[in-house]
């Protein structure tokens, strides 16, 4: 009796609880969905707290209800030779189901479906009740994903590398690239950047940077779709004190603010990736060519010993950071570090060499790259 | 369908009035959402496009569920009501009506659902316990 409403908020708040059932496998949503409504409607009857195994057997017996409904259904039209329901056999079902209570009308045989009892107690059901609206918003659920495939050999225009290769199969990737399988993103960071330096010193520095800017493209993307989907669930406040009304968390809830995908960054993918069209701008400004001020900065840098400086860059890396894809460029100059530091760094003589210059640019793409490939720190900060 | 033994006026009757009736469920919103309903039905096997018939299966479950926590309340209530006067005024405190397995499962057995509690679940170290022992 008393372990009502206090248990059901506080399984809530443990998201670890809920993970440890895995009933339908995969259909964890569409019961939560049960549950909610379910709740909802024991709540209109009069109940004021459940027990949260009673309310996930009731969910449970409203799933299966529903499904011998469908179940029954479909077998009548397959009965008389239909793939479709219609009317009938849903009446029929419902006949079926109520059989165990009985309903009026029920022993007669050849009793006409349209004037079933079953029909008749449900339309006394909905002009007596109220109808109450269930409490969130809910998309069109399961989510079929549009799978985006690689472009075949003969999409590309390319030939197949051997005649024992058909024109129609999917394009091996770039020779350059393919070390870097998307798969792995903001983990690998460590050797990725080694290589990264490795194809600087072969001049192809390119490839790479365009392609983390896809990944970065995609991540930011997906993020953003669903912060959208969160935000027409989450518009509905629900009524205080039921947790089950309580509208779900918006995943950016645990940011401390949510950062818009700059859309500078993307304007070298849209051809490739048809869905950040609405991210395009005018004028295309490539990621580099955004920190070539942080860059030149560097050149002009000079110091009086060399391990200074590298540490010095080392441990500023979320500054530059900051000074890389966000602050500077987009939101304006509000931090006032950055201005500092590149003042500071114009004032001193110059006096370094060739190679340390090198050294020092390909350390700041470097960082560029990896603040790139962690758009969560970038969140995070 | 079936033979009718009425009239054929009579059935045109019913026929008028089923239709009304499922014209009427567009305009009434079940609490089970449509979609929880499409999902489960579609997982069934059945088919059809017609949104009224997701509408009437909505509404059939609501009832559904709505019976079955009638009935479970009416044995919650009845259960506080037995418990003596004495221990009513403790209980005052939270004499709030609780969906509990117990009269769950009562009312289910009634619908065919045959309902137990978990042999050795516990919500909580007081579970399992005589709801009247519970408060000492």
């Amino acid at each position: 009796m008393s372990n009502g409403g206090g248990k059901t908020g506080r399984q809530l708040e443990q998201p670890g609880t809920w993970r440890r059932r895995k009933v339908g496998g995969g259909d964890d949503f569409a019961r939560a969905i049960a549950k909610i409504a379910v709740a909802q409607v024991c709540e209109s009857e009069g109940f004021q707290a459940f027990q949260q195994s009673a309310l996930d057997a009731l969910s449970d017996v409203v799933v299966r209800y529903i499904l011998n409904v469908g179940k029954s259904a479909h077998c009548h039209a397959n009965l008389s030779g239909r793939t479709e329901s219609n009317a009938f056999d849903v009446i029929q079902g419902l006949e079926d189901m109520g059989s165990v209570q009985g309903f009026a009308g029920a022993s007669e045989v050849d009793h006409c479906l349209e004037s079933s009892g079953v029909i008749r107690e449900i339309f006394h059901f909905v002009n007596e009740g109220e109808p109450v609206v269930f409490a969130h918003p809910i998309p069109r659920f399961p989510v079929v994903k549009e799978r985006v495939l690689n472009p075949s050999f003969l999409q590309k225009g390319e030939e197949p590398p051997g005649d024992h290769i058909p024109a129609w199969l999917p394009a091996f990737p770039d020779p350059q690239n393919s070390s870097q399988s998307p798969v792995v993103n903001g983990r690998g960071t460590e050797p990725r950047a080694v290589k990264f330096e490795q194809e600087r010193e072969n001049g192809k520095g390119e490839w790479p940077v365009l392609n983390l800017k896809q990944q970065m493209v995609s991540n930011l993307f997906e993020k953003s779709a669903l912060v959208d989907v969160a935000d027409t669930k989450a518009k509905r406040v629900a009524a205080e004190g039921n947790p089950f009304l309580a509208a779900p968390l918006k995943i950016e809830d645990k940011e401390i603010a949510s950062v818009p995908p700059p859309a500078k960054f993307f304007n070298d993918v849209v051809l490739d990736n048809p869905v950040v069209e609405n991210f395009v701008q005018s004028e295309p400004i490539s990621a580099l060519e955004t920190f070539a001020p942080a860059i030149e900065a560097m050149k002009n840098t000079c110091c009086d010993s060399k391990e200074d400086q590298t540490k010095k860059f080392v441990n500023e890396k979320p500054t530059v950071r900051f000074k890389i894809g966000i602050k500077n460029k987009l939101l304006g100059r509000s931090i006032g570090f950055i201005p500092q530091t590149e003042e500071h760094n114009k004032t001193l003589p110059w006096f370094a060499m060739e190679d340390e210059k090198d050294d020092m640019k390909r350390r700041a793409e470097k960082i560029l790259r990896e603040s790139l490939e962690n758009p969560d720190q970038l969140v995070q900060l | 369908m079936n033979q009718n033994p009425q009239s054929s006026e009579g059935r045109g009757d019913d026929d008028a009035a089923l239709s009304d009736f499922l014209a009427s469920l567009m305009d009434y919103t079940p609490t089970i959402p449509d979609e929880l309903v499409e999902h489960y039905l579609a997982k069934s096997g059945f088919q059809c496009p017609d949104v009224r018939l997701t509408r009437l299966v909505a509404v059939a479950t609501q009832k559904f569920v709505a019976e079955v926590a009638g009935d479970a309340l009416q044995h919650c209530k009845a259960r506080q009501a037995t418990i003596p006067k004495d221990k009513r005024d403790k209980q005052q405190k939270d004499k709030r009506l609780v969906l509990t397995m117990e009269d769950l499962s009562k009312a289910l057995r009634e619908y065919g659902v045959n309902l137990r509690h978990q042999e050795y679940f516990a919500d909580s170290p007081s579970t399992g316990m005589d709801p009247a022992t519970r408060e000492e």
